[in-house]
């Protein structure tokens, strides 16, 4: 008998070891009995590949459709939820962005906003105050000199890298369904540059707030984000505070002090403003984040919460704050490491990283939100309470349920799919992962209404075809450049709702011309820094005739693709008998700038070392001048073409 | 789906047949030719809106400067016409409201009654959210998400003629905007240079380009893609870059340097452009006012100035086009009546909006604002939204665009009009 518990024992601690063990291998574990239910809806194994691809990541690149196929679209899938491949040649290029690995402290420091290197050039007597009437040039040459001298550098600088790191990781990440779910939950919680008080948050805000939590539990990540200074100065909470009525009792001198402290380093943020000592005193309860959270984080406008939950919520997140952090909040902060983590802890702080919990601004008062009644002095703890009770909702879990189906199967989601993923987010307490599964393995992700109906967006349709073309991205800020023009200012969305994800949105005639025009700059190379080898896609095989090369790079860039009517649309164009002149001509006219533009490509690339295992055909391609043009003539137009919009 | 007009059967590509073509291709001025000639484009009346997205705070644009009630719920926002004491004071407009002085671009105007405005404005439907309210105003719906189509894309197929170009109805946003959704033909761009099929340095290549483009999307099986590249091409054919590029406002007409001052100058070229612009839409941003919104300076006052500076720019510029012309704003709902705790107002109900043109019956300020007392508030809180912006935004269609199918226009709406304008 004893012998027969001791083997169970030995069994069930063999079984948990083995379960722990395969928890860590990638791409095994809970997901190895999916079967995807794309058969049944009539996909081959390739289309099936392509459509996967096509939501999952930000476009195939050559090739990828078939290992898909090989690997089994289940498997991939499952890696992708993992998110563990190696992304070596990605961080190497990313190495270089010495800015995104600064904390937001020392971001403070080293990028300072133009406003405060003003007032820090004026107190230190390098600047006069009144001298930018006179001498503009002057006073600019005076500044500039000041922060080299100091180390500090613009903050566009720092917005610069954190674009460029966007679009690189978008473009090789192995991860890709981890930096889609990155910009789908940044688009979720939004926050932006245009909102200058938060702007230099915000890297740190998608680094450390969004991505690790982007395939984990929503709650985690709804909180995280309440935490985030880029969120806090968004959405305003961190100047939020109770009434006094509701004040914690007094607790001592240095209590007092503090909270005058903390209210300078509040409003010395906003110094430049006129009626400062007003604003100092100015305390009370600001709604915009707790009405936002409901809103638009958690429940939806339908979500059935009244303007009086949205005053509740807000009073219940009182206090919810910024730990004072470089020049500006010098003071504050002095006197916070002097008081210490401790005796600011039994005096009811939280000090987490950059979140402070300030219970001198925190309203003590009883609430009721959603029913649900808070007791008066809940502190820090009703506000978790509050985010997390949020967070476990049905109308959440049905909310972000219709939000995920729309960014990834149909801009009008069938209503059963979307109940069959609320169940999942309610009984998996909110496992984006479960969440995705169940979509993925539901027939309507696999339906007729599903494949191809997505328009995508600039970002999309840029990002693809760099990974379609297998582009070499030097200067990844042209692409956003070229993105902002189609009508996807990345970062810049003003509004806490983000960008629509409805077809309708992008789809509009004046910036449509620009996605045709990016299909032709980019294929033809004129994007100055994105080197596109289009003979190397076809493994340097030089198509036959026109109307090969329009059948096989069709193909390469629209793989598991009906493409019998594109071709026959473009075939007349090809077939005109006056065309090899007409491009000969035109492209005899322009040498000099192709050739100036393959040469600095080059250059770069010595820089950067990128993609060194690729060899440079570039200039061999120029030889064939007509030819080429001629393929970048048709890639272009592929591009640009109404079925590459679709996703 | 409403039936779509084509542009080439209304005449849309006829003064491309001669002179206007420069660099537009062989193909391009065959197929013009071999249109029908119509006559050129007859001037036509513009509505012109503008969208102040955020909700601007309509008691401090036009403040009822009398009310005490105010004076108190506002210590630290709260300005005075009285000319004595530090500050810039209110413009006096009629003994009870004042314009913000950042606005005094509009104090012409109002005094020649030329500009109008209402205050109390907003939405029947109290929804705070800036999404939800912006939603309802554009699609001129207040309590049906399930519209589809924005209220100026219905005033365009209610124009009354079939004469429509791609130049008809014009959003200056980068994005089409929920006034503009729907079936009829309108645009949306940022900057009319970008009205091109571009290829550096080879013409030749840019115009086979654009013919291969303009056949993929004639002949796409998705509906919606195959309108925009129709409409896209024909927008293409009737600009021309030479037009557009270096353009010098007339009468000496100052922009500001933002971005609604570039929308505005580039909507008055279209209307100098005689392209058959009917309904322009441009934006401003930035009226969210959580937070330190200022008086006399600060956000608030930055927002005002460059929202009538520009109006007021358009307005020089237009010229002799001004009797063609009808400006007027919009904004989701007003805001708080008391300050919040940060020197900013929270979400509101009603706010006010300006009506500039010489079809308006100008110099008063319409709509009922009554004193603000907490029993008069909205929801305790707000002021109360007395002129539904239907019965405005209605009025004007009518009175400037001819267009009187309420119905249409405002389907569930029986109210009745605010006559703002002349007639």
């Amino acid at each position: 008998m004893k012998k027969a518990v001791k083997y169970w024992c030995g069994f069930v601690l063999l079984l948990c070891v083995f379960t722990v063990f395969t928890a860590f291998l990638p791409g095994y574990s809970a997901y190895s009995d999916l079967k995807f239910p794309y058969k049944k809806a009539g996909l081959t194994s390739e289309q099936a590949a392509a459509h996967l691809l096509s939501r999952f990541t930000y476009g195939a690149t050559p090739g990828e459709v078939e290992e898909v196929v090989k690997v089994g679209p289940e498997k991939w899938f499952a890696a992708q939820l993992d998110a563990q491949m190696p992304d070596d040649s990605l961080n190497q290029l990313l190495d270089k962005y010495d800015a995104l690995k600064l904390s937001n402290t020392e971001v403070v420091a080293q990028y300072p906003k133009g406003g405060q290197v003003l007032r820090m050039a004026v107190k230190d007597g390098v600047v006069n105050k009144d001298s930018v009437k006179t001498d503009r040039k002057a006073y600019r040459d005076q500044l500039q000199n000041y922060m080299q001298q100091n180390g500090l550098k613009p903050e566009q600088e720092l917005l610069r890298q954190f674009i460029n790191q966007k679009i690189l990781r978008a473009a090789y990440s192995n991860n890709q369904l981890q930096e889609v779910m990155t910009s789908f939950w940044f688009n979720h919680f939004n926050v932006s540059v245009v909102k200058n008080d938060c702007s230099q948050f915000i890297p740190a805000y998608e680094r450390d707030v969004i991505r690790p939590n982007a395939l984990g539990k929503f709650n985690d990540l709804l909180l995280a984000t309440a935490k985030s200074p880029a969120m806090l100065y968004y959405l305003d909470n961190f100047s939020s505070s109770g009434n006094n009525d509701n004040m914690q009792a007094g607790n001592g001198q240095v209590r007092r002090r503090l909270a005058l402290q903390m209210q300078n380093t509040d409003t010395a943020r906003f110094a430049n403003m006129p009626k400062l000592n007003k604003a100092k005193k100015a305390q009370g309860l600001n709604e915009n984040y707790a009405r936002e959270v409901m809103e638009l984080h958690t429940l939806g406008v339908d979500g059935g919460y009244t303007q009086q939950d949205v005053t509740q919520a807000a009073r219940v997140l009182t206090g919810w704050s910024v730990y004072p952090m470089g020049a500006y909040g010098n003071a504050g902060q002095k006197l916070m490491n002097r008081i210490g983590d401790d005796k600011l802890q039994s005096r009811g702080f939280i000090h987490e990283g950059d979140f402070l919990f300030n219970p001198n601004k925190h309203d003590n008062g009883e609430k009721t939100v959603l029913g649900h009644q808070f007791a008066a002095g809940g502190g820090y703890d009703e506000g978790v309470q509050l985010l997390t009770m949020l967070a476990h909702q049905q109308a959440t879990a049905k909310f972000i349920s219709k939000k995920l189906a729309t960014r990834f199967v149909s801009d009008n989601p069938p209503q059963t799919l979307i109940d069959k993923m609320a169940r999942t987010f309610i009984n998996k307490d909110g496992d984006i992962k479960q969440v995705l599964i169940t979509m993925v393995d539901a027939p309507e992700f696999w339906s007729a209404a599903a494949v191809r109906e997505k328009t995508k967006s600039p970002f999309e349709l840029a990002i693809g075809s760099v990974r379609a073309l297998h582009a070499d991205v030097n200067q990844p800020y042209q692409l956003f450049n070229w993105i902002n023009k189609m009508g996807e200012k990345i970062y810049y969305y003003q509004a806490p709702t983000g960008f629509p994800d409805k077809g309708q949105y992008w789809i509009n005639t004046g910036a449509w011309l620009n996605r045709m025009n990016f299909g032709l700059a980019l294929a033809s190379g004129r994007i100055p820094g994105i080197k596109v080898d289009l003979a190397a896609l076809n493994n340097h095989h030089e198509p036959e005739s026109a109307q090969a090369a329009l059948t096989i790079y069709s193909k390469l860039i629209l793989p598991g693709r009906p493409l019998d009517e594109t071709i026959k649309r473009l075939t007349p164009m090809l077939n005109d008998p006056k065309l090899m002149e007409k491009v000969d001509e035109a492209s005899a006219k322009t040498p000099a700038a192709t050739m100036a533009q393959a040469s600095s490509n080059e250059m770069m690339d010595q820089q950067t070392g990128l993609k060194g295992k690729r060899k440079n055909n570039f200039t061999a391609m120029q030889s064939t001048a007509g030819n080429n043009s001629m393929l970048a003539q048709v890639v272009g137009v592929i591009i640009g073409s109404p079925e590459y919009q679709r996703r | 789906m409403v039936s779509r007009r084509g542009f080439l059967k209304s005449g849309g590509l006829a003064l491309l047949g001669v002179g206007l073509l420069g660099g537009i291709p062989g193909f391009l001025a065959e197929a013009a030719a071999s249109e029908k000639i119509f006559s050129p484009y007859k001037k036509k009346k513009t509505l012109v809106c503008i969208f102040q997205r955020g909700a601007m705070d309509g008691l401090m644009a036009v403040t009822p400067f009398t009310d005490d009630y105010l004076k108190t719920a506002r210590p630290n926002l709260f300005m005075s016409a009285a000319k004595s004491g530090t500050g810039t004071p209110l413009i006096d407009l009629d003994g009870r409201f004042g314009l913000h002085p950042a606005m005094k671009a509009f104090e012409p105007m109002f005094r020649e009654k030329r500009l109008g405005i209402v205050h109390g404005i907003g939405s029947p439907n109290n929804t705070r959210s800036h999404f939800d309210a912006q939603d309802y105003m554009e699609s001129g719906t207040p309590f049906n998400k399930g519209t589809s189509s924005g209220w100026l894309n219905r005033a365009v197929g209610l124009l009354g003629h079939d004469a429509l170009t791609p130049f008809t109805a014009v959003s200056m946003t980068s994005a089409m905007p929920r006034s503009f959704y729907g079936d009829n033909p309108s645009v949306a761009i940022s900057n009319l240079q970008d009205f091109a099929i571009q290829m550096r340095g080879n013409p030749t290549g840019a115009n086979m380009a654009a013919k291969s483009f303009e056949d993929l999307y004639d002949q796409t099986a998705s509906d919606l893609l195959k309108q925009t590249g129709k409409e896209s091409f024909e927008a293409m054919k009737m600009l021309q870059k030479t037009n557009i590029k270096n353009y010098t406002p007339a009468n000496g007409a100052d922009y500001p340097n933002s971005a609604l001052g570039n929308s505005l100058k580039q909507i008055a070229q279209l209307i100098k452009m005689d392209v058959g612009l009917e309904v322009a839409f441009a934006e401003s941003n930035g009226w969210d006012t959580h937070f330190n919104q200022g008086t006399e300076n600060g956000i608030f006052a930055r927002n005002v100035s460059d929202l009538s500076n520009s109006m007021m720019a358009l307005w020089t510029d237009l010229g002799t086009y001004q009797d063609d012309v009808t400006v007027m704003t919009m904004t989701e709902f007003g805001r708080t009546v008391h300050q919040n705790g940060t020197g900013g107002t929270d979400h509101g109900r009603a706010s006010c909006n300006f009506i500039l043109g010489n079809d308006v019956n100008g110099g008063l300020v319409y709509g009922d604002v009554k004193p603000l007392a907490i029993e008069n508030l909205e929801d305790g809180r707000d002021l109360a939204v007395t002129t539904d912006f239907r019965s405005v935004f209605s009025s004007v269609a009518d009175k400037h665009l001819a267009i009187n199918n309420d119905h249409i226009l405002f389907p569930d709406w029986k109210g009745d009009r605010v006559n703002v304008m002349r007639g």
